[in-house]
């Protein structure tokens, strides 16, 4: 007979939920964002072909759409999730030890939180919502 | 007897303190591939950051936007890419050790897992860019 308590297991939701989003934040950047950079960072801007952000009107007009809001609030906040654990693991791979410490958990998941706020509030500022 | 005591806890007490030098990375290609992987995140997140401030500017209206241009943001742009590039590959290669399914009982071919993962990728990026293409005047 021990007299040891039995041990409770609990799922470890906190755990869970980080590494969901670590790894939808980089299936995302993955396969969402290379062609995104092709088209406005490279073929808009040197003329070759037409691009949706080269004016204005096309820009606003489709900023307004609320799946194309949608798409853009996962585009942008779900891969700094991804980042945050990438680059804290950086640092301590670089020597920083520190980085494994709580604070630097909170710091660094918080800003991946600080861009999905700002990412909202950004898309829902910028052009009213629209079906047009 | 009390000098193997002495000893045996004092090597209980002794803490292991591994000792990377400063630039290990740098010593393999394979160590140093690993931190360009985990550096893509610096890249990446700039450039999404420059999206969401190209998003924010078109809230200045018409005579406040203007589009980016100069040769200095395509450069931005190629190295992010780059980036990007080995991000995507990186990534989705790994998807052939991490999923795991069973067709009629019958485990699926790590190589046809990633298979699917670079075509959801091709898919993606024609649907993405002929949205981006196809609204653009």
């Amino acid at each position: 007979m021990s007299a040891k308590p039995k041990a409770v297991q609990k799922p470890a939701l906190a755990h869970l939920f980080w590494w969901f989003m670590f790894s939808q934040g980089g299936l995302f950047a993955a396969v969402l964002l290379p062609v995104h950079i092709v088209v406005q960072g490279i073929l808009g801007p040197l003329g070759i072909v037409p691009v949706v952000d080269r004016h204005y009107d096309t820009w606003i007009s489709i900023l307004g759409n609320p799946i194309v809001k949608l798409y853009l609030l996962v585009l942008i906040s779900l891969p700094f999730f991804h980042f945050a654990h990438r680059l804290r693991y950086l640092l301590v791979d670089l020597g920083v030890p520190a980085a494994k410490t709580v604070p630097a958990q909170a710091g660094f998941y918080g800003a991946a939180v600080v861009v999905t706020l700002l990412t909202i509030y950004v898309l829902f500022t910028t052009a009213p919502i629209s079906l047009g | 007897m009390s000098a193997e005591t002495e000893t045996s806890s004092r090597v209980a007490t002794r803490t292991y303190k591994p000792a990377m030098p400063a630039g290990w990375w740098l010593r393999k290609g394979h160590y140093f591939w690993y931190m360009v992987r985990e550096f893509t995140a610096l890249p990446l997140a700039l450039w999404l950051l420059w999206l969401l401030y190209e998003i924010q500017r078109a809230g200045r209206g018409p005579s406040g936007y203007y589009p980016p241009s100069s040769t200095p943001f395509v450069v931005f742009s190629v190295i992010c890419l780059l980036f990007a590039l080995y991000h995507s590959i990186t990534f989705l290669r790994l998807a052939g050790v991490i999923l795991h399914f069973k067709v009629m009982d019958k485990p699926v071919p790590s190589g046809l897992v990633v298979a699917s993962q670079f075509g959801a990728w091709l898919v993606a990026s024609i649907v993405i860019g002929a949205v981006l293409i196809g609204f653009g005047r």
